[in-house]
């Protein structure tokens, strides 16, 4: 027992019978569940959830109201109902850009109150965490969707698109706050500091949505930013969403552009996840 | 010969914990039979919460092996997680969940399927069930340990880690945790590993003891153990500049003379032969304070380390402070 005691040979006990693997599907479900719980019971999150793009619609939507739809279709390089229409995509996809944050918020306030413990110290591994918050600050994004394309009916927007093209939208934007969710969450998961999600999301967002097709059509860009715009899977996002909304026409390619976003982050975050992510 | 430890509930030997330069956790053996309450107990930062990472796999070893409940916590860490129960210091929960809601969660992370009877079961034992479906947030602190006990017994573990089970509690909430801790170890025949700073705390609730200080183990064994290895009676002296070495050491029956402070603290044979000598040696006027300290945990830490377990930095005095303190993090 103490250090005076030394054994002859020191040989560890034996082991219990090797066990399967264990499984991670019921942790999934908790913490996933806990994350729609703690967001979905807060009133106050769903309400700034639901104003903050229903804003975006109301004040910049309405920013070119007395501009001739003619100038307009010819700035824009598209034919539209209103510059609401143009907008809706691009507000949508751009506000996926932030969900990540409060998955990120969130992790740190579990690190931060000692709840990461609670959950290492059962059979979890640190992947099963990374993508319960993942997931769950994705579809906390989602909401976002049913109420926005109400805002704009209110606004006198009429849409185009099948049922099918709409679900292929939404699973669009699914994917994209997916991934940002898993970037941002591998990008903090050795952080304790409740500043950092907020410093990166003000850091990432003006570029990402600037230097996209969200709010204005890429070929007025120089350059420079058009380089960015190609990159840029916000802008891929809203464009497949424009097609459809606007157009009624899916660019399908836009859709891959924005899986392979996806998975890439979710591959790369997981791994980064499974060695830094921190208990406190 | 070797000894049989397959029916240890835990079993380290070397377990070692480096941060940068500092050792928190230097070469620990121990072994932890089953069915006891086993105690760590040392001063603040002597490396007990540090030894409850390393077996419960929140943190690498740096040197050595550990096996609990029956695996290797490097090899099989998920295995030993399924078979340990946990008990925070500070009281982790969820907040903005209720008392069924937070074992629910617990029940999900441990694989629970069949897991509502012993939530019952259990919060009828520990007195929560009328508050079952109320937010924890509204508990009151023995309320919140009650219910971080039961989500660590919940998927019937064979070893429970308490990290300060009592830490910042008043003294009722204090004494009903111990018999509670009593009554789990017994009824439940879980294997408690506790940590503590509070001497009596460890006196009344381990079986077994190990002393620690600066990550090693000083001392192991019995709380009586422990005590009959301290020969008589300690005293502790406050005196004016008159009284020196020379004058304490002289009287007899003393048979060390030691400064602790501005305290001087004489190692005798015993308490009740050396006083009278002692006020015959000195003039009374020249002594501002006697205090007797019999053979206890805390001599037997003061005797083999020098200094008393609680004089220690960094010892929450103000509770209320210290809970203020957990609230700010919180907000």
């Amino acid at each position: 027992m103490s250090g005076e005691t030394r054994y002859a040979t020191i040989t560890p006990p034996a082991e219990a019978a090797a066990s399967p693997t264990v499984g991670q599907g019921s942790q999934f479900v908790g913490l996933y569940a806990r994350e729609l719980l703690r967001t979905f019971r807060n009133p106050w999150v769903l309400v700034i959830t639901i104003v903050q793009p229903f804003m975006w619609l109301a004040f910049f939507g309405n920013s070119f109201a007395a501009v001739p739809l003619s100038e307009l279709e010819e700035l824009l390089h598209i034919q539209i109902q209103s510059y609401i229409q143009f907008l809706l995509p691009g507000v949508l996809a751009t506000s996926m850009l932030t969900v990540g944050m409060f998955g990120s918020m969130s992790t740190i306030q579990d690190k931060r109150f000692g709840y990461m413990k609670r959950i290492l110290l059962t059979p979890t591994r640190r992947a099963t965490i990374y993508l319960a918050k993942a997931l769950g600050s994705a579809s906390r994004g989602l909401v976002q969707i049913p109420v926005m394309i109400a805002a704009a009916l209110v606004f006198g927007v009429r849409f185009n698109g099948d049922p099918l093209l709409w679900a292929a939208w939404v699973l669009s934007l699914a994917l994209l706050g997916f991934g940002f969710s898993c970037m941002f969450l591998a990008v903090t998961s050795s952080s304790t500091d409740w500043q950092t999600p907020g410093v990166i999301s003000n850091f990432i967002t003006m570029p990402l949505m600037f230097a996209s097709g969200a709010l204005f059509p890429s070929v007025n860009f120089p350059e420079w930013m058009r380089v960015i715009s190609e990159w840029n899977p916000v802008g891929y996002t809203a464009l497949f969403g424009r097609g459809i909304v606007v157009q009624g026409v899916a660019h399908w390619d836009y859709l891959g552009y924005v899986a392979i976003f996806a998975a890439l982050m979710v591959i790369v975050g997981t791994l980064v996840a499974s060695r830094y992510l921190k208990a406190e | 010969m070797l000894a049989d430890h397959s029916a240890d509930a835990i079993w380290a030997h070397d377990l070692t914990k480096v941060y940068g330069k500092l050792t928190a956790v230097d070469h620990v053996d121990m072994e932890v039979p089953s069915g006891g309450v086993f105690g760590l107990l040392g001063p603040n930062g002597a490396g007990k919460t540090t030894i409850i990472k390393l077996l419960t796999g929140l943190t690498d070893l740096s040197d050595g092996a550990a096996v609990v409940a029956g695996y290797d916590v490097r090899k099989h860490p998920m295995q030993v997680k399924q078979r340990i129960g946990w008990v925070a210091a500070e009281v982790i929960l969820d907040d903005d969940f209720s008392a069924i809601e937070n074992l629910w969660l617990q029940a999900k992370l441990q694989r629970l399927p069949e897991w509502r009877p012993r939530a019952e079961q259990l919060l009828q034992y520990f007195d929560l069930t009328s508050r079952e479906k109320d937010k924890v947030s509204t508990f009151s602190t023995g309320m919140r340990k009650k219910l971080e006990i039961a989500l660590a017994l919940l998927h019937q573990p064979s070893v429970i880690f308490m990290d300060e089970p009592t830490i910042g509690l008043d003294p009722g909430t204090r004494r009903m945790l111990w018999e509670l801790i009593t009554g789990v170890n017994r009824e439940f025949g879980v294997t408690v590993l506790l940590t503590s700073h509070y001497i009596e705390e460890a006196d009344a609730l381990c079986n077994q003891i190990a002393i620690i200080d600066h990550g090693k183990f000083v001392a192991t064994g019995s709380p009586s153990e422990l005590k009959s290895k301290v020969r008589g009676d300690f005293i502790e002296l406050d005196t004016t500049d008159r009284v020196t070495e020379a004058i304490l050491g002289s009287i007899p029956g003393v048979s060390e003379v030691r400064t602790q402070g501005k305290t001087w603290v004489l190692r005798t044979t015993s308490a009740e032969e050396v006083l009278p000598r002692l006020l015959s040696h000195i003039d009374p006027k020249d002594i501002r304070r006697i205090n007797v300290e019999r053979p206890s945990l805390e001599t037997v830490f003061l005797d083999l380390t020098g200094r008393k377990i609680d004089e220690d930095n960094g010892e929450v005095h103000d509770y209320r402070k210290f809970y203020a303190t957990v609230r700010r993090a919180r907000q």
